[in-house]
C-alpha cells in the first residue's frame, strides 16, 4: 500500500484513513505492507501482531527498511512528497523549508516559482517514488498494489509493471475537489493517468465516485464508492468548559475548499441573536488574513477566536468544550472530522456537499452557501435542549456503527473482485 | 346481514414555511400560503371534487341503499374556504342527500387528546361550531385525529354527548376478540366503538398499486372475497372501513383505476343481498349488545404497533409536544386571535409526524423527508414558530 502520511504525524483526513484502513484490513486477514515518503518512527503499530519470519529483503539505493512489525510493513523512502494538495501547496511548503521564512504567496510569485525552479523538482520526486516503488514491487511478495491519492500513482503504476499485480488507486479527494475549475493540468493528467491504469478505483464518497466517471472519464463499472470510517476513542473525551457561553466550532484547513467565509458570516446572523455565544475557528490556512479581517469588518472579534492549527489532545479538547460542530466546506470528497465531533457527543452541522453526508442520519445537513440555515441549524441546537440531547446519544451511537472494520470488509471484496476470486 | 361502514378522513394542515430564528419576535406569518394553497388546489381536482362526484353520482343511482361518512378536520374545511370553496359546495350537496353523515372530530386534526381534556375539548367544541356554522349539522359521532382512542378520551367524548366512536381494531387490546363485533366504553356503557378492519383498508391504502402483492391486481371481484372471509361468528358483523380520503385520487392516482375500483366496489355491495351501507350514528340503533373493550392507553391507526410512537415517541417529539401544551393557561388567558389560531394549528400531527424517528434509516418512507430534510429540521422549525406563539400569547393584543 502506497501513502504518505501515517498517525501521528498527519496533517488532515488521510492519514487517519490510511491508519483506519490499515488496521481493519489487519482484522479481516489481510496482510499490508505499508509505504510511506516520510516515516518517523513513532506511527501507531499497536494493534500489529508480531509476526517472525518475515524478513524481506529490500534492497533500495535511496531508500531505507524502516519498519516491520507484524501485519503491517512499513517503510520509509526518502523523499520530499509531503502529503496534501496541490502543486502551489507543495511549491509553499518547500519555499517556507528553504528560505526559513514564511513566505506570502502571491499569484506572481507562485507562477515564478512553477515555471522556474521548483517544479521540475516535484515531478522528480514522484518520479524517484515510482523508481523505489518498482524496486519494492520486485522484492516484496503479495497479491495487489493499493495507492493513496495521485502523489502515489506513479508509483502504483510503476509497483504494476515490475510486478504483474492488479493496481487499486483510491480517490481520497480530486484535483477539482481543491482548486474547482482552476484545476492544474498536471495534477489531473496523474491523477487521471493513475485510474486509467488502475484495475478498480475506491472513490471515498458517490460525490467523488460521480467526479471520478463524469470528469476524468472512468468506466463506472470499475469505481467503487468506499465511504471512509472513523476509530473509536481510546478515551473518553471529557467535557470541560471554561467559559459559560455556548462554544460553536470550526475545525480544518482554512482554505477555499472548507468554506471557512461561511462560518464566520453564519456567526454573525447568530450573534445579532444571541450575543452569547462564542465562535471559535481552529486551524490554518491560505484564507487566515482574508477571514481575520472580515471577522474585524464584522465587529464580532469579541466573540470569535482564533486557535490556530490543532492536533491530537489538543482536538479532543477543543470538541470537549464545543456545543455545536460545524462543517460548511464546498466541496468535501468525504469530511472525516464530523464523525470524530459526533463521537465526542458534540451535535454538527454539516454541508450537504460532502460525502460524510451520504453516511450520516443524525447531522443536521445544510447547503454550504446557505448560512441563513446554518445559523437556523446552530440557534436551534443551542436553544432546544431536547434536539442536543437527541444528537449526542443517537449521533454518538452512528458513529460507533460505522467501523473501519465494515469498510476493510468491503474493500476485501473489491479486492476479490479485482483478483477475480468471485 | 353484514354492515358495511364506510368512513372517509380528511385532515389537511397548514404547513408551516421555513420560520427562522431571526424571525421570533419580528415576523409572525408562520404559515406557507402558497404550499398550502397549491396543495388544497392539487387535492381538491385530484380528489376531492372527482371522488365526492363519483359518490353524488353512487347516491343518486341508489338513494336508499348507500350511506357513508366524512370526518372533515377544521384546518381542511378552512382550507377549502380560502383557496377552494367549491369543495365545500360539493360537500353540502353530498351532506344534503341525507346518505352522508359528518362525524365529529378535531379543529387541527390535534393530538390533544393525548394532553389532556380541556385542550382536547377545546378542540372538540370549535369543530362543533364549525361543522354546524358549514354544514348545519350536531354530530353525535366521533373520529378522532388518526382515530386515537382511549377509555379516558372515551369517557371525555360521552361527558360531551358523543354516542359512537371510531377507533381501531387493534390486535393487542382485542386479543382473540374481532372488530366485527360492536363494542363500547367501560365507564359509559352507551358510548358505542367502531372499530376499523384495518387489514381490509391496507389491502386498498398499501397495497392497491403494490404489483409484488400476491393479489396484485385488486378488483372489486377479489375484494368482495376478502370480505366475505372475514372471519366472525356474529349475525350482524360490522365490518367498519375507513380510510384517508386521499387515497382515492391522489395516493393513488386516476390513472390506477382507484376510482373504477371503489365504484364497482360499492355497486358490487349495494347488489349483494348479504351486506348492508350504515353510517356511524346508524349503529345507535343496531340492535345489538355491545361488548366492552378496554384501551387504558391510547391506540391509533399508525404502523403495526397502533401505538402513539410516530407522533409523540422520541425526545424531539416529546420535548415539543411538552413546550406546547405548556401554553394552554396563556392560550385561555390570551385575546390575541391570531396566536390563539395559530397554537391550536401547532398541534396538528402532522407537525411531529415530520419529527419522527421513527422511520429514521428508511428513507423509502418518503413523506418524513417531502418537507424537512430530516426530523431534526422540523423539530428546529416547529420550535422556532413556537417560541414566537408564545411570545405572541403573552403580548396584550396583535399590532
Amino acid at each position: 500500500m502506497f501513502g504518505w502520511e501515517f498517525p501521528p504525524h498527519i496533517s488532515g483526513g488521510l492519514g487517519t484513513a490510511c491508519y483506519g484502513l490499515t488496521k481493519g484490513l489487519a482484522i479481516n486477514g489481510v496482510n499490508v505492507t505499508f509505504v510511506m515518503p516520510k516515516a518517523s518512527g513513532d506511527e501507531d503499530t499497536s494493534y500489529v501482531k508480531i509476526v517472525n519470519g518475515s524478513d524481506v529483503e529490500v534492497d533500495l539505493q535511496s531508500s531505507d527498511f524502516f519498519q516491520r512489525t507484524g501485519q503491517t510493513s512499513y517503510i520509509q523512502v526518502n523523499s520530499k512528497l509531503i502529503p496534501y494538495v496541490g502543486l502551489d501547496d507543495y511549491y509553499n511548503v518547500i519555499n517556507q523549508i528553504e528560505s526559513g521564512v514564511f513566505e506570502k504567496s502571491t499569484s506572481e510569485k507562485r507562477k515564478y516559482i512553477f515555471s522556474g525552479k521548483y517544479g521540475p523538482n516535484l515531478m522528480q520526486e514522484v518520479n524517484q517514488y515510482a523508481n523505489i516503488a518498482a524496486e519494492i514491487a520486485k522484492n516484496e511478495d503479495f497479491d495487489l498494489i493499493h495507492a493513496h491519492d495521485w502523489l502515489t500513482y506513479r508509483a502504483g503504476i510503476a509497483a504494476k509493471r515490475a510486478s504483474g499485480k492488479p493496481l487499486v488507486v483510491h480517490i481520497h479527494a480530486t484535483e477539482f475537489d481543491r482548486s474547482g475549475e482552476n484545476y492544474n493540468d498536471i495534477v489531473y493528467g496523474m491523477e487521471k493517468e493513475g485510474m486509467m491504469a488502475s484495475d478498480a478505483v475506491c472513490a471515498v464518497s458517490d460525490l467523488t465516485r460521480n467526479i471520478v466517471i463524469n470528469k476524468y472519464g472512468i468506466p463506472a463499472e470499475k469505481v467503487f464508492t468506499l465511504h471512509n470510517a472513523v476509530e473509536p476513542n481510546e478515551k473518553k473525551v471529557e467535557r470541560q468548559k471554561f467559559v459559560s457561553e455556548k462554544i460553536v466550532t470550526f475545525l480544518g484547513r482554512v482554505t477555499f475548499q472548507k468554506g471557512p467565509d461561511y462560518f464566520v458570516e453564519t456567526a454573525k446572523r447568530v450573534l445579532d441573536k444571541d450575543p452569547n455565544v462564542r465562535f471559535v475557528l481552529a486551524g490554518d490556512g491560505d484564507m487566515m488574513p482574508h477571514i481575520i479581517e472580515r471577522v474585524a469588518e464584522l465587529g464580532i472579534a469579541d466573540r470569535f477566536h482564533f486557535t490556530g492549527f490543532l492536533r491530537g489532545d489538543d482536538i479532543n479538547k477543543m470538541f470537549g468544550m464545543s456545543d455545536v460542530y460545524v462543517m460548511p466546506s464546498i466541496s468535501e470528497p468525504f469530511g472525516i472530522s464530523p464523525l470524530e465531533a459526533m463521537r465526542a457527543h458534540v451535535p454538527v452541522v454539516i454541508s450537504k456537499q460532502s460525502g460524510v453526508s451520504e453516511v450520516l442520519t443524525h447531522a443536521i445537513k445544510v447547503d454550504f452557501w446557505d448560512i441563513d440555515a446554518t445559523a437556523d441549524a446552530i440557534y436551534g441546537l443551542l436553544h432546544y435542549p431536547a434536539l442536543s440531547k437527541l444528537f449526542a446519544e443517537e449521533g454518538a451511537a452512528e458513529v460507533d456503527n460505522l467501523k473501519w472494520e465494515y469498510v476493510a470488509k468491503k474493500l476485501v471484496k473489491i479486492y476479490e473482485k479485482t483478483l477475480h476470486y468471485e | 346481514m353484514n354492515k358495511i361502514c364506510f368512513h372517509f378522513q380528511i385532515s389537511q394542515p397548514y404547513r408551516l414555511r421555513t420560520y427562522r430564528f431571526f424571525d421570533i419576535n419580528q415576523d409572525h406569518h408562520y404559515f406557507d400560503e402558497y404550499q398550502n394553497q397549491y396543495l388544497t388546489k392539487r387535492l381538491a381536482e385530484r380528489c376531492y371534487l372527482p371522488a365526492n362526484r363519483m359518490l353524488l353520482e353512487i347516491i343518486r343511482q341508489n338513494p336508499d341503499s348507500f350511506r357513508c361518512s366524512f370526518s372533515i378536520s377544521g384546518s381542511s374545511i378552512m382550507l377549502f374556504k380560502n383557496y377552494c370553496p367549491e369543495v365545500i359546495e360539493s360537500f353540502k350537496e353530498l351532506v344534503a342527500t341525507g346518505c352522508v353523515e359528518i362525524t365529529g372530530s378535531t379543529y387541527t386534526h390535534s393530538i390533544a387528546s393525548l394532553h389532556g381534556e380541556s385542550a382536547f375539548m377545546e378542540q372538540v367544541r370549535l369543530q362543533e361550531e364549525l361543522l354546524m356554522e358549514t354544514f348545519g349539522v350536531k354530530p353525535v359521532s366521533f373520529c378522532n385525529t388518526e382515530i386515537i382512542y382511549s377509555d379516558e378520551i372515551g369517557e371525555w367524548l360521552g361527558n360531551a354527548g358523543y354516542r359512537v366512536i371510531l377507533t381501531e381494531g387493534a390486535r393487542h387490546i382485542l386479543g382473540w376478540k374481532s372488530p366485527t363485533y360492536l363494542y363500547c366504553n367501560p365507564y359509559q356503557t352507551d358510548v358505542r366503538l367502531l372499530l376499523r378492519s384495518y387489514q381490509l383498508c391496507d389491502d386498498i391504502t398499501l397495497r392497491f398499486a403494490d404489483q409484488s402483492w400476491d393479489q396484485y391486481p385488486l378488483t372489486a371481484e377479489k375484494y368482495m372475497r376478502f370480505l366475505e372471509n372475514v372471519n366472525t361468528e356474529s349475525d350482524t358483523p360490522l365490518i367498519n372501513l375507513f380510510w384517508d380520503y386521499e387515497t382515492i385520487g391522489e395516493h393513488y392516482t386516476a390513472d390506477t383505476g382507484i376510482f373504477d375500483f371503489f365504484k364497482s366496489l360499492v355497486t358490487a355491495l349495494i347488489k349483494h343481498e348479504s351486506y348492508s351501507f350504515i353510517t356511524p350514528s346508524e349503529a345507535i340503533d343496531l340492535d345489538l349488545s355491545p361488548a366492552t373493550m378496554h384501551a387504558p392507553w391510547p391506540i391509533s391507526c399508525s404502523g403495526e404497533e397502533k401505538d402513539t410512537n410516530e407522533w409523540i415517541g422520541n425526545e424531539l417529539q416529546q420535548e415539543a409536544f411538552r413546550q406546547l401544551f405548556k401554553l394552554e393557561p396563556l392560550y385561555q388567558k390570551s385575546d390575541n386571535v391570531e396566536a390563539k389560531l395559530s397554537w391550536l394549528r401547532l398541534q396538528a400531527a402532522d407537525h411531529f409526524n415530520f419529527m419522527s424517528s421513527k422511520w429514521f434509516g428508511h428513507r423509502f418512507v418518503k413523506r418524513n423527508f417531502e418537507v424537512y430534510s430530516s426530523p431534526y429540521q422540523a423539530f428546529i422549525n416547529y420550535m422556532n414558530v413556537l417560541n414566537d406563539v408564545k411570545l405572541q400569547l403573552e403580548s396584550k393584543q396583535n399590532e
